[in-house]
């Protein structure tokens, strides 16, 4: 559904990514791990426009995406969730979310109560500033905002970034509940065993550049990948 | 009492009305398109004269002039932004705040073209006080300024709160880059950021030639305290520039009360302090001050915007 060949760019100065790719299928969950300065984030954000790509295809649907403006992006079916500051914060809940649907004319009632029903702490604050949430509650606002648009894809940056355990917890069974509903997600994560033990597949990256790609279960099962990047092999 | 009120209190809440309406242009610019908009006041000049060539064409009075004024100055500031910020939208700040000296330039000496440099009232004559209203001296022109203020600070209230292109124009103003990876159209936020800023800055420069009158350094002569308004309420918050234009309104006419009153109360006359605590000459420079040192001591403004 989503595909990424040979991705090469970055911020301006040197490419960050030297050539990556990538592919994500209708209802997958795909993860990307790699140690820092990988351009896991980066490949991320070249997916939805972010980045200046200096070669590289991205086809979504068939449909070549790559000189799509964000807007556009987003209203073919892309949703993406920042890493941090991913929340408007002098803005309440219910208000973030108005803004998660911007793109759409009409938003059903229907596509307020899946978030909430999702997210039940929301539906508790949804006139309180976004500011005012805890840091597992912005970032279930974050991911609920993204779902606004009923995205046929996520896009999530290290949704459990900076999180107490029980919190990340939550939001792996969040994220677990809404590829059931169908959704197909991408997701680069500092936690890489328990996100590969959610995933369908995963990408190692390291310095800009693909280095393993397998299923989740095997990339946890292969002992290089274990050794390089999941902290100690076992 | 009534002395302070006549000759104090009444003229530093128009003041301040009139600095309100321009701050929350400015405050809303900055945090939206993030420079420092030099070209606000000369909007309000614009403004003032579109207003003045209504009335001198149709002899309507100001305020009934006061849409057509409103309608010119948010195209004119649309026009503006296509073809002197838009280029320079992916500039650094700096670029694009020279560009919007140029434009006040311009502008100003686009006025001074067509209508000339002589300061002209709107309506010839001095209208009495409101009778009904005495022992305070209140003009019907002090109704209509701060009634007007008061009627577009509410609508705008409305617009920021009720609908979902002042929401967006509240997001964008969070964090412009949030707003455009969750699909805002970022370009017409922009957009209505001017409608919004030129139509309160042409009201603000009508509602001012109305209290004194019209010439074509109107606007430009308020810049300074219209920038102090926007960071001592805080940058991008639009109640804060609203505060602050009261305040700063407020302080400058109050700076030249006479404080000898005050003194004599203890019966001695210690200072030869029988004049204004501050010249009337210094006006000014108390925003400027007031501006100064909210930047060193708290740079987010009273309502916690954005730093300069």
């Amino acid at each position: 559904m989503l595909v990424a060949e040979g991705l090469v760019g970055g911020y301006g100065g040197a490419d960050i990514l030297k050539g990556v790719s990538m592919r994500l299928d209708a209802r997958e969950i795909v993860v990307i791990i790699g140690p820092n300065g990988a351009g896991k984030s980066t490949v991320m954000k070249a997916v939805f426009g972010l980045v200046a790509l200096r070669e590289g295809r991205i086809t979504f649907d068939g449909q070549d995406i790559a000189r799509l403006p964000t807007e556009q992006r987003v209203r073919r079916g892309l949703a993406y969730v920042p890493q941090e500051r991913n929340v408007f914060v002098s803005l309440s809940v219910h208000e973030n979310l108005e803004m998660g649907a911007f793109v759409r004319s009409t938003v059903p009632r229907s596509v307020y109560d899946r978030v909430y029903t999702l997210f039940p702490p929301l539906a508790e604050k949804r006139r309180q500033a976004a500011g005012e949430l805890s840091g597992g509650q912005r970032q279930m606002l974050a991911v609920g905002r993204a779902l606004m648009v009923e995205p046929k894809v996520l896009l999530l940056d290290e949704p459990t970034a900076g999180l107490s355990p029980r919190a990340m917890d939550e939001i792996f069974a969040c994220i677990r509940a809404i590829n059931r509903e169908g959704v197909a997600i991408l997701m680069v994560e500092q936690n890489a065993k328990q996100a590969l033990g959610l995933a369908h597949r995963g990408y190692v990256l390291a310095t800009g550049e693909n280095r393993f790609t397998d299923t989740g279960a095997a990339l946890l099962a292969n002992r290089e990948v274990a050794e390089s990047f999941l902290g100690g092999g076992h | 009492m009534i002395e302070f009120i006549n000759n104090y209190l009444v003229p530093g809440l128009i003041l301040g009305s009139i600095y309100a309406l321009g701050a929350i242009g400015v405050s809303m610019i900055y945090s939206i398109l993030r420079f420092a908009h030099f070209a606000h006041g000369d909007l309000m000049t614009f403004g003032a004269y579109l207003a003045y060539a209504v009335v001198v064409a149709a002899d309507w009075p100001p305020l009934v002039a006061l849409p057509f004024a409103i309608a010119g100055t948010a195209a004119a500031a649309l026009v503006i932004d296509n073809l002197a910020y838009r280029p320079f939208r992916k500039s650094r700040p700096i670029v694009v705040v020279i560009a919007s000296f140029g434009v006040a330039l311009m502008l100003r000496a686009a006025i001074m073209l067509i209508w000339g440099v002589q300061p002209a009232p709107y309506v010839e004559g001095i209208e009495p006080p409101l009778e009904s209203l005495e022992p305070f001296r209140i003009h019907e022109k002090h109704i209509i300024i701060v009634g007007t203020a008061l009627v577009l600070v509410i609508a705008l209230h409305l617009l920021l709160t009720r609908t979902k292109m002042g929401k967006a124009m509240r997001a964008m103003s969070d964090d412009a880059d949030l707003a455009r990876v969750t699909g805002i159209g970022t370009e017409r936020v922009i957009a209505w950021t001017w409608i919004v800023g030129a139509v309160l800055a042409a009201a603000a420069g009508v509602l001012m030639a109305i209290d004194t009158q019209i010439k074509p350094t109107l606007g430009w002569d308020q810049l300074l305290p219209l920038f102090a308004a926007a960071i001592l309420g805080g940058l991008g918050r639009p109640y804060g520039a609203i505060l602050g234009g009261l305040v700063i309104g407020m302080v400058e006419e109050l700076s030249s009360y006479p404080a000898w009153d005050t003194v004599q109360i203890f019966g001695a006359k210690l200072l030869e302090l029988d004049k204004p605590i501050i010249s009337p000459g210094y006006k000014t420079g108390l925003a400027f001050a007031i501006m100064i040192i909210m930047l060193i001591w708290r740079p987010q403004g009273l309502l916690r915007g954005r730093v300069l």
